[in-house]
């Protein structure tokens, strides 16, 4: 008998993985205007994993693969006459879920598998899922550690960055596959479509309370984090859905934010209004 | 004929005339979300009226939908408006903000149900073979209506989407126009929520344009022709699913299986653009070399 | 020139988003068939001037007189000719529908495009050199050729002030000649054209008046009098290098 014997104790553990994981990613994610894309690799990654499960393989493996096409598709696509990246985005999401939908409709269990997948099931987490997140975050950390610098540098400044010598088709790649390893980490827990609150929220506030790099990461982390926590806690309180309930953490504390930063955006400005008329 | 056989059956002619009058619906507000590129904000939108489906079910049953999809609508794109307003959000974030805090929302409402489940999944995914006629006739509204009003407004539609800062120029009331294009996404969905979910319907938003837009460069062409072919797949569709349900014994989602046939036709009228235009290059290169003999 | 009516009084006028104030002081007249040239460093606010012009910022000091009256009253007659580079290339739009675009104040939202409507859009085409490629997509022509369809599409409008926004950046010889031509045809009809340019040979060829802007007007006036080596370096805080006793070279922009 041991600590993770228990659903809610191993859903704690996978709140506090996946927080991180999708608040540090998110920093990228969030700077390289990445957020529609993201949500095309969790709807993407859905029959990759329903393949995966027919076929017997590791699901990680079959919701890669299907996610390294939609990045190709979505290059392909988005590079003819009169198509973008948004469009192509869009094209590849739906067309992507649409085949999974219907790859699991032809089995029997239609209903229950799509909706799990679809706004996830922390409490489905068993302990070999908790190992694979173990091992995905510590893999990215360390990736992290070895060219976060240099993924920063072609984040921010592209040019700056190709000037400098840099590999970006490389560091691009090295990102998109950071992504969707997220991804495909996040959505068993969160679902397709409320993984990318967990991976875009926490960042996107941490945003907004500081303009420097640094401290972005800790303060995205530690919002993923806490949300996630409050969320699985809430759930197992009021009999509500986990992955929701993360999401609209994630959401409130946003919106505080947000609203919080804007207040005091305007006060400064009055303030700043009327040293001025007095000087 | 396999083609036409499967809707004498009254459900499925019913489910038909809902996909078609979908697929020139979709069509028409699709192309504009293609020239705007706001395929991003239109799948906030389908994500984002899912709260207001669910809601509206729950205080007013099947005639409750409709009604909240509109009200989350609105409320969505004033939200949207606000976030973006100072730009100190990027639009992408915030977006994604919006969709994934209102889905949210819906999933704690729906998951408060009994029967969740199931419930869930019509929302999401559609039940497009158990569509009423009462809900023909609301879909048939919301067509005309969208359609006419785009109709009407589609001189500065044109110039707005073409050049922003000359509309503004000469008048146009931009901000008002892109809440009439956000408004009617939101009717799309609304009418498509029934058929295909709101999951399903950014590919009809997105995919016939997308495609028509692969085929020809006039607007006069694209428009007309993404109707035939949101309107075909939901044909083709429906004829897929049917048979292989009924001569294969699979059971394939109708809903899914339709957005499968656009997503083929996307790449087939992708396929048929690219050609065409090399053919055309080709004959321009030999038309030039014949001159210049 | 005292004979010929002003169309834009500016008295010293000053121009603010909310509460910044981003010119000041602006002050001068254009009469009708005279050309000003907005001259004056990037971030200076001559696109701002432009918009001002158009009603679309707000003037919380002076008086800014378009036609006669307050400058959102005269949008009907005024037309703007934005950058073509900021437009979309792939735009599934021919160059008659983008000239027709100026035409649409005329048909409103729902009539037909009359014959005299299409005889219009043939005319400006004209004016501009680009009557042979009217039914070509906007996005296939150079981008000196997207300006002059742009240009056209202004003159379709049959304005009595024209507005450019830069319009010379980065366009190819022939175009600018094509340009400078309409420009000069709109100016013997009466239309006043204000026009924001980097060139100051422009400025010398086409424009009757200057003004030289950096938040401050730094002057208004006829262009031989106000192009001066010290005027210039002042609205350019220093950077303007002196070449040839008078004729100046702007080093930074």
């Amino acid at each position: 008998m041991s600590w993770l014997d228990s659903t809610v104790h191993r859903a704690l553990v996978e709140a506090v993985l996946v927080g991180a994981l999708g608040g540090v990613v998110g920093v990228f994610v969030v700077a390289r205007r990445l957020p529609f894309f993201t949500m095309a690799l969790t709807h993407a990654t859905f029959p990759g994993i329903v393949i995966a499960a027919l076929l017997g393989v590791n699901l990680y493996l079959g919701g890669g693969l299907f996610g390294l096409l939609v990045v190709a598709a979505v290059l392909a696509f988005g590079r003819g006459r009169g198509q973008d990246f948004s469009t192509a985005t869009g094209i590849a999401l739906s067309g992507g879920f649409a085949l999974g939908v219907v790859l699991v409709s032809a089995q029997d269990g239609f209903t229950k598998d799509l909706a799990a997948y679809t706004v996830g099931d922390v409490l489905a987490v068993g302990t070999g899922d908790l190992v694979a997140t173990a091992a995905v975050a510590v893999g990215v950390l360390l990736l992290l550690a070895l060219v976060g610098k240099e993924l920063l540098l072609a984040a921010f400044d592209p040019v700056g960055a190709a000037a400098l010598g840099l590999p970006t088709v490389l560091l691009d790649f090295a990102l998109l596959a950071v992504v969707e390893v997220t991804v495909v980490a996040t959505v068993p827990a969160l679902g397709t479509i409320l993984a990318v609150a967990l991976i875009v929220g926490p960042a996107a506030t941490a945003r907004l309370l500081t303009d420097r790099l640094a401290p972005l990461f800790p303060i995205a982390a530690a919002i993923g984090v806490g949300c996630a926590l409050a969320g699985v806690w809430v759930s197992t309180r009021w009999n509500v859905a986990t992955g929701a309930s993360i999401a609209l953490f994630v959401g409130l504390v946003f919106g505080a934010v947000f609203l919080g930063t804007a207040v005091r955006g305007r006060v400064r400005r009055a303030v700043a209004r009327r040293v001025a008329v007095r000087a | 004929m396999m083609f036409f056989e499967p809707f004498q059956l009254p459900f499925m002619a019913r489910a038909l005339v809902e996909l078609v009058l979908l697929g020139a619906l979709a069509g028409t507000v699709g192309v504009l979300v293609l020239l705007r590129r706001l395929a991003f904000v239109s799948d906030t939108l389908t994500h984002t009226v899912f709260p207001g489906v669910v809601i509206g079910h729950l205080m007013a049953g099947d005639g409750g939908i409709f009604w909240g999809a509109l009200a989350a609508g609105v409320v969505t794109a004033v939200l949207l408006t606000l976030l973006t307003h100072r730009r100190r959000v990027s639009e992408d974030a915030a977006l994604a903000m919006l969709l994934t805090t209102l889905f949210a929302v819906g999933v704690v409402v729906v998951s408060r149900q009994t029967g969740f489940t199931s419930d869930l999944t019509a929302f999401l995914f559609g039940r497009v073979l158990t569509v009423t006629e009462t809900q023909l006739a609301q879909t048939a509204v919301v067509t005309v209506v969208v359609v006419a009003l785009l109709a009407v407004l589609r001189r500065p539609l044109l110039l707005r989407a073409f050049d922003p800062e000359g509309a503004r120029a000469a008048g146009v009331r931009v901000g008002l126009l892109d809440l009439v294009l956000n408004v009617a996404v939101a009717l799309v969905v609304v009418a498509a929520v029934k058929a295909v979910g709101t999951i399903l319907v950014i590919a009809l938003l997105v995919v016939p344009a997308a495609a028509a837009r692969g085929l020809s460069d006039r607007l006069v062409v694209i428009v007309p022709l993404a109707c035939l072919v949101g309107a075909s797949a939901g044909w083709l569709g429906l004829v897929v699913s049917y048979e292989a349900s009924v001569g294969y014994g699979v059971r394939l989602a109708s809903g899914a299986t339709v957005v499968l046939v656009l997503v083929a036709m996307y790449g087939l009228a992708h396929v048929a653009g690219f050609v065409r235009r090399k053919v055309g290059l080709s004959r321009a290169r030999s038309a030039i070399v014949e001159s210049a003999a | 020139m005292s004979e010929r009516a002003p169309t834009l009084v500016l008295d010293r006028a000053s121009v603010a988003y909310g509460d910044i104030p981003v010119l000041e002081e602006l002050d001068g007249v254009v009469h009708e068939g005279e050309a000003v040239a907005l001259i004056g460093p990037n971030g200076a606010g001559k696109s701002t001037f432009i918009k001002a012009l158009l009603g679309l910022v707000p003037v919380v000091r002076g008086r800014i007189e378009v036609l006669g009256g307050p400058p959102a009253q005269a949008r009907r007659d005024v037309a703007y000719v934005p950058q073509a580079d900021t437009l979309d290339p792939d735009f599934p739009v021919s160059v008659e529908q983008v000239v027709m675009m100026g035409r649409y104040r005329r048909i409103g939202w729902l009539r037909r495009a009359s014959a005299g409507d299409r005889a219009e859009v043939a005319d400006a085409l004209e004016r501009v050199g680009l009557a042979g490629r009217a039914r070509d997509r906007f996005g296939t022509l150079s981008g000196g050729q997207r300006q002059r369809v742009l240009l056209a599409r202004a003159i379709a409008a049959k304005p009595r002030m024209l507005l450019l926004d830069e319009p010379f950046n980065g366009v190819d010889a022939v175009s600018q000649h094509a340009l400078l031509e309409a420009i000069g045809s709109l100016k013997e009809q009466g239309a006043s054209v204000v026009v924001s340019t980097h060139d100051l040979a422009i400025a010398h060829l086409a424009c009757d008046e200057v003004c030289l802007l950096n938040h401050h007007q730094f002057g208004f006036g006829p262009t031989g009098d106000v192009l001066t080596p010290e005027r210039l370096r002042a609205t350019y805080g220093g950077h303007a290098l002196e070449l040839r006793g008078d004729r100046v070279i702007v080093t930074q922009t």
